[in-house]
């Protein structure tokens, strides 16, 4: 099975009977990053296009289920693909492509959202590799609950508030521009974010002190 | 455990659908450091099928593109990095804890410092569960709120004065409101509105009015008593509907606002006195209202019973004086422990 991977992985011996249930479609993306390291025997050039054309679609959408708005997701993503070229150290990539990406991506997503909502300011540890790929099991999983919670509070939201909420996120646009769609004030519009970020925090603050009381 | 991972049960996972004892063994199989490639696989298709944007990548790759050309690397990247790039020497290893530990530190703050900001912007009244408050809002007006209900409003600049020429565009004096209360609206010599808004999606606006809003799972309902007030909902954002003086507006469970008329719509607040008005109240009714103002959990012997109405108005100062008072007028027994309680014929 490991075989197909395609790639070195230096701990290969170590993949559990779990593998036996990989798919054919788990197969055939396993091969993609197989083109990718082609892509990148050529040259740099080719080899990026291989990676955003595989992963930036999926990775932006990954991300926005962290941040508010698309654009965000988009920077997020932007800058993990720019680091990683410039640094140079898709040369030395171990692990595939994807773990990495995805790693970095969530890192930043996870980071970034949590300095909005608890106020913090101070530039996130960025690419550090180390972070990204040093991840125990528990941020993995509290990564992944994070985001489900975000998803939670949004679906939770009165129905108006989550249709404006929405309308920024996924249409990036302005409050101004959703008053004059819907037809109401600006003050309304913003007050309706405002409830919306203020649920988005509440959340955010219970996992805040939970990561704390068991962590730390 | 490790045999019951695959890729249905990681799905199910990532949309949030797996029980705790499934994330536990999902965690034990995270910590095999060879799962991590399946785990990152797997979200990638999960991520697939759900793609939440069509973003184009060609023009990303474009730019990109265009700014590593742009900034010819000083250094070669070879020289940058070590040997393994996934290990930093030991100073970065301290930097990195250090600033982690200074992370930490700044993040505990910031929660804190949160919390006090929110206290410190909103003020937000609560009552218990039997428990009524009167209060006087910045601006003036008055407000009442019933048991087991929440108001929150802006600290600062509520109902200060705006200069604007008419007063749709002014700052609204907003206030948020869970539970059941009942409001008296100083008008402003501006004329700047006074927004109620409840967690169902229905906004009261008025200029200077006397209402009751009722706003619980239960129900949403507004009436009204002098003066005038306009209704919004998600489906009348574009025609807000205008209340009249005993108009009693309720919003049933598809968001549809419904208009009728009430001879008194005082009743509506007679909980300001400890007074219960009941109209054909059926049993069943009595009992949801005793679970949302006092925190009972009631049970009713049969449906017949439930269904068995009370008419009047009756004074109660807590919630064992309304159960002996309805359990006289029905004749009926009850039992209560605690916070439970049991009619029965």
């Amino acid at each position: 099975m490991t075989e197909s991977e395609g790639q070195p992985i230096s701990n290969q011996a170590h993949y559990p009977r779990s593998m036996l249930h990989k798919t054919e479609s788990a197969v055939s993306i396993v091969d993609n990053e197989h083109i990718v390291r082609s892509a990148f025997t050529s040259s740099p050039q080719k080899g990026f296009e291989a990676l955003f054309r595989l992963y930036y679609r999926p990775l932006c959408s990954h991300a926005l289920r962290f941040v508010y708005t698309l654009e965000v997701a988009e920077d997020i993503v932007g800058e993990v693909f720019y680091q990683l070229w410039k640094s140079g150290a898709y040369a030395h990539i171990q692990h595939t492509y994807r773990t990495y990406l995805y790693a970095a991506v969530r890192h930043r997503a996870f980071n970034y959202l949590r300095d909005e909502l608890t106020g913090n300011r101070t530039p996130a540890s960025l690419d550090d590799i180390d972070d990204v790929l040093d991840e125990t099991p528990q941020t993995l999983i509290e990564y992944d609950e994070t985001f489900q919670r975000v998803e939670k509070v949004i679906h939770d939201l009165p129905p108006q508030c989550q249709r404006i909420f929405l309308m920024s996120r996924f249409e990036n646009r302005k409050n101004q521009e959703i008053a004059d769609e819907l037809g109401l004030a600006l003050k309304t519009v913003e007050a309706h974010m405002a409830r919306a970020l203020q649920q988005l925090r509440r959340v955010f603050l219970a996992i805040g002190l939970l990561h704390f009381l068991f962590v730390h | 455990m490790e045999d019951i991972i695959n890729k249905a049960v990681l799905f199910d996972y990532f949309s949030g659908r797996v029980s705790p004892l499934q994330k536990k063994s999902i965690e034990n199989w995270l910590s095999e450091q060879g799962n991590r490639e399946l785990y990152y696989q797997w979200l990638h298709e999960w991520e697939l099928n759900r793609l939440q944007t069509n973003a184009n990548w060609q023009h990303v790759y474009d730019k990109t593109a265009q700014r590593i050309n742009d900034e010819p690397l000083s250094l070669q990247p070879s020289d940058v990095l070590p040997q393994n790039p996934w290990q930093l020497g030991r100073l970065g290893e301290w930097i990195s804890r250090s600033g982690m530990l200074a992370a930490s530190i700044v993040l505990v703050l910031m929660v804190c410092g949160w919390l006090f900001r929110d206290a410190l912007l909103y003020q937000t009244i609560y009552t218990g569960f039997g428990e009524t408050k009167d209060l006087t809002l910045p601006d003036g007006s008055t407000v009442t709120l019933n048991a087991n209900s929440t108001l929150r409003f802006a600290r600062f600049g509520f109902g200060e004065w705006t200069i604007a020429a008419d007063a749709a565009h002014q700052n609204p004096r907003t206030v948020e409101l869970t539970g059941e209360a009942d409001f008296s609206v100083r008008h402003l010599p501006d004329h700047q509105p006074f927004v109620v808004m409840t967690p169902k999606g229905l906004n009261v606006t008025v200029l200077g009015t006397q209402f009751t809003v009722f706003s619980r799972e239960r129900a949403t309902r507004v009436a009204l008593r002098s003066g005038r007030v306009q209704l919004t909902t998600q489906q009348t954002m574009l025609q807000p509907l205008m209340m009249q003086p005993g108009d009693l507006a309720t919003l049933n469970r598809q968001g549809k606002l419904a208009l009728t008329r009430t001879a008194h719509p005082e009743a509506m607040a007679a909980w300001k006195d400890h007074r219960f008005e009941f109209e054909q109240t059926s049993l069943r009714e009595v009992a949801a209202m005793l679970h949302e103002n006092y925190g009972l959990a009631v049970t009713i012997e049969n449906s017949q019973l439930a269904n068995r109405t009370i008419s009047g108005s009756f004074t109660a100062r807590n919630a064992n004086e309304l159960l002996q008072l309805i359990a006289q007028l029905l004749q009926i027994n009850y039992i209560r422990e605690n916070n439970h309680v049991s009619f029965t014929d």
